[in-house]
């Protein structure tokens, strides 16, 4: 919706079938949209014409069978939640009406699109050691963007709340209302000097140091070697006070679920403990190329939550600690090298002395090495925030270098 | 050749017939979904078969085989965009899927039906890319040799290179669209992408480099000459074992020819199509037939480019594709159009109607988007730097519409000083705001070349292949964010 009419109205329907064989150590692996007796006859097929070109792997195969998770702990994924197309539009509508309220009593303020989105989900696994388990998802999002504009340009910024169940949901107020401020605060950006300085990450972009760090803990990242921390159990790779944790189970968690595509559940349990890496997240066969088993992650990771030891606090007591330095509010581009850990980006942000916010700046580069912030994270705030399978407070880094015109 | 009555041919053996359709059915179809009063109205039927082999540490390690096919039925009255979609394409099913447009729509008399459209078959063949099939099952050994040539040619460039993992992917799309307006086009697309990752080591360093090709074409399409062109992952990935840190602050950059042409896709294409205009969130709103950057910068999006994987017989809504001019000699001239915002923006459709699939709607989207030539020698422009950076190969790049700030990260650049080449330097993001870019654009070269056909766009969830290009060219400033303070 915007400007109290209806952009898009959409209605998805997918649906899809995967078949994985093994055949004498060799794997092939087959995916349809059609369930036509034919397309699953071609299917069958090519899984295994493709298991007769690989080369065997003593590595790959099945997980043994008492691995898997024939019964045992099933998160709540699914909540009845209104989800017809009139909640929707209802939902897109209110919020378009307080987005024209906000942007009625500041002339800087201009309407963006506000969408509301609702998807209901079924996935079965079903393998030939009996093995035979469905979860059924829902998932609702909403969000805003509002504009703002001043002499000095325009800028946009949204918010948003993806939640299992309506209820859940932050209410659109809040919605609107953040992503106005969001824009109001990027504006009358300016350029500042480049200088090595501290680096306050808002939550929402801390969340990508939390993912880089989970990605390089993955198995096949250690198995291939794209990884920046090599042979990282029991390492310490990060600051003393810093712990990770994986939980599986969390109810209606945005990454909770009782077993990954092998059949194997995953375990609550510590990632970092004190900085030093006590798991990492392997599938069966990442887990044998390692010597190790599978923690039920072919999948990927569940939902992480970073914490810390040390003392944080909420937004403003993270500015104070802080002192002078750059927050970082958004990325707007860059990369991580898996394979040496050199880390840039382009970002959005606020410049802040003694504690106080300044101004918004622009044009800025930050750029490090992820070995040396993973270990210069001096603290991590209260102001904790959710993003899909991440969870993390702001971050404070001691010193990275900043980029800038100025 | 491709299109015309051959493609619809082939749609109707690859979409129609296994769905039990023709296309009195999509005429029914169609005139019920435009039966509620809408502007524009279309059926876009799809299917996709893609195959893939990779090749790791000089074993096969993984083979892949999917198919995927769909309809997606779009309505739109005014600005209001209805749209449903169905991975079931039988009679029922696409009925199913026009009625939910006609609720989403809640235009006009829902329980009115609407009268069966008659169809014109699209006449128009092109030469493009042929209307071949490129995951034929017998082709699985000479697609592993392939492999096993690229890996054998990227160890042997140095002993340094510990690890390759090569890849191919092969990709057969036919299409179909009925357009309200009675229009019936069809277009059968191959692609095939090659992709080298290599890691090179050197006194417990390690460093990436990464290599890629993709034509529109079968396994015919890669010839020996075309194999060795994936030895660059392991130059750079050797070149990165020696980089240093990059510099930090502005400074003067030249830009190598080919990929990181997409400069001027983020810079410049994003912000001239049409529904960013229509919607008021360009940075380059209301700026059309001004001054925008240096005389001699002209930069064109061409559909219609033979070899190119941005081009297109034609485009997701059967609109053959146009050459448009964007920026002529510094002047900004043209946007780039779909049938609905070309509609709603009293302009035509240029041919830029693409979606990533069946399941997403169409936009304004770039095709190939490049710079043309200018007059200067290369050596020259990298002779011209007294300090700077030398980028010959980017990862991606991206925009702030309403902005124009872009961005990309260099996987491959040398430091410039006194005209020379010092060292090749670690990863570091560039950044500027389009039109002033544009402005500080002081040389440009005659070596036009394109990327290698791995380049694709990212547009609101929607990923697509394009192509981008450039001539070498010198930016006066520009903000390089390294490491070295």
């Amino acid at each position: 919706m915007r400007h109290g009419e209806v952009e898009t109205a959409e209605r998805s329907g997918t649906q899809g079938l995967g078949l994985t064989v093994f055949h004498q150590g060799r794997r092939g692996v087959a995916s349809t949209a059609s369930f036509d007796p034919a397309a699953i006859e071609r299917l069958v097929d090519e899984a295994m014409m493709i298991a007769q070109h690989v080369q065997p792997d003593p590595d790959a195969g099945l997980p043994p069978a008492h691995s898997l998770a024939y019964t045992g702990i099933s998160p709540l994924l699914y909540a009845d939640s209104p989800r017809d197309p009139d909640t929707l539009l209802t939902a897109a509508m209110l919020a378009d009406r307080i987005a024209s309220e906000v942007a009625g009593v500041d002339p800087r303020l201009r309407v963006g699109e506000s969408v509301a989105v609702a998807t209901e989900g079924l996935w079965a696994l079903a393998t030939s050691d009996g093995f035979c388990r469905s979860i059924r998802r829902s998932n609702d999002g909403r969000w805003s963007v509002m504009l703002a504009q001043d002499e000095g340009g325009s800028t946009s910024a949204f918010c948003q709340s993806q939640e299992r169940s309506v209820d859940a949901l932050a209410p659109p107020e809040q919605l609107v209302r953040t992503a106005a401020d969001r824009a109001r605060a990027a504006l009358g950006a300016r350029a500042i000097a480049s200088r090595r300085c501290p680096v306050l990450f808002a939550p929402r972009t801390a969340m990508s140091l939390v993912s880089d760090l989970a990605g390089a803990l993955t198995g096949m990242a250690q198995f291939r070697g794209m990884t920046f921390l090599r042979a990282p159990l029991g390492q310490r790779v990060a600051a003393s006070h810093l712990n990770l944790t994986e939980d599986p189970f969390e109810p209606l968690g945005l990454a909770s679920g009782p077993f990954d595509s092998e059949g194997i559940a995953g375990s609550a349990r510590p990632i970092l403990r004190g900085g030093v890496v006590e798991g990492l997240f392997l599938s069966s066969v990442s887990g044998r190329k390692l010597g190790m088993t599978s923690t039920g992650n072919a999948d990927g990771f569940y939902n992480l939550r970073l914490t810390s030891s040390a003392p944080g606090g909420d937004w403003p007591a993270m500015l104070r600690m802080l002192g002078t330095g750059l927050v970082v509010t958004e990325f707007q581009g860059g990369k991580t090298d898996p394979a040496s850990g050199n880390w840039t980006q382009a970002i959005k942000g606020l410049w802040v002395e003694g504690g106080e916010i300044v101004h918004a700046v622009t044009d800025v580069t930050l750029a490090g090495q992820m070995p040396a912030m993973l270990n210069g994270i001096r603290a991590v705030g209260d102001d904790v925030e959710r993003q899909g399978a991440l969870r993390t407070g702001s971050i404070l880094i001691d010193e990275m270098q900043v980029g800038g015109k100025a | 050749m491709n299109g015309g009555v051959l493609a619809l041919d082939r749609a109707r053996t690859a979409l129609l017939g296994p769905a039990g359709l023709d296309e009195a059915a999509i005429s029914r179809a169609l005139g019920e979904l435009a039966g509620g009063g809408a502007d524009l109205a279309d059926l876009y039927f799809e299917t996709t078969a893609m195959r893939s082999w990779r090749l790791e540490g000089g074993r096969v390690t993984q083979g892949g085989f999917s198919m995927r096919q769909g309809v997606g039925a779009r309505a739109a009255h005014g600005g209001q965009v209805s749209f449903a979609h169905s991975a079931d394409m039988r009679e029922g099913a696409l009925l199913d899927t026009v009625r939910a447009v006609r609720t989403l729509a809640r235009h006009g008399d829902a329980g009115r039906h609407g009268q069966g459209i008659a169809l014109t078959r699209n006449p128009r063949v092109h030469h493009l890319y042929p209307a071949i099939e490129t995951v034929a099952v017998e082709d699985a050994a000479a697609w592993i040799a392939l492999l096993r040539r690229i890996d054998e040619l990227a160890r042997m460039q140095d002993g340094r290179i510990v690890q390759v993992d090569a890849n191919v992917r092969a990709t057969d799309t036919t299409i179909l669209v009925a357009e309200a307006d009675g229009l019936l086009a069809g277009d059968v697309r191959p692609m095939t992408i090659l992709s080298l990752v290599v890691i090179a080591e050197q006194d417990g360093r390690r460093a990436r480099g990464q290599a890629g090709l993709g034509r529109r074409a079968g396994l015919g399409g890669f010839d020996a000459a075309s194999t060795e062109q994936m030895v660059a992952a392991a130059n750079m990935a050797l070149n990165n074992l020696d980089a240093i840190p990059a510099p930090v602050g502005e400074m003067p950059v030249v830009l190598g020819p080919g990929y990181p042409g997409v400069l001027f896709h983020e810079a410049v294409g994003h912000g001239l199509e049409g529904d960013h205009h229509r919607k008021r969130l360009s940075a380059f709103d209301g700026k059309v037939g001004e001054r925008i950057a240096a005389p001699g910068v002209t930069v064109i999006d061409d559909g219609g480019l033979s070899g190119r994987l941005g081009s297109l017989g034609i485009d997701d809504e059967g609109t053959p594709p146009d050459r448009t001019v964007l920026v002529e000699d510094g002047v900004l001239t043209g946007l780039m159009q779909d049938r609905l915002n070309a509609g709603l923006m009293n302009a035509r459709s240029t041919g830029n109607g693409r979606r990533q699939s069946y399941a997403h709607l169409p936009m304004p989207r770039m095709t190939n988007t490049f710079l043309a030539n200018g007059t200067a020698d290369p050596a020259d422009i990298i002779a011209s730097i007294d300090r700077g950076i030398y980028a010959t190969e980017f990862d991606g790049g991206q925009v702030d519409i309403v902005t124009g700030r872009f961005n990309f990260t260099t996987i491959e650049a040398w430091l410039v000083e006194k005209g020379r080449l010092v060292a090749p330097v670690r990863g570091a993001t560039l950044i500027g705001v389009g039109h002033e870019a544009l402005r500080h654009i002081s040389m440009i070269g005659n070596d036009l070349a394109f990327d290698t056909g791995m380049a694709t766009c990212g547009k609101q969830g929607q990923s697509l292949h394009v192509s981008v290009g450039q001539p070498t060219l010198r930016i006066d400033r520009m903000m390089v964010g390294g490491q070295a303070g």
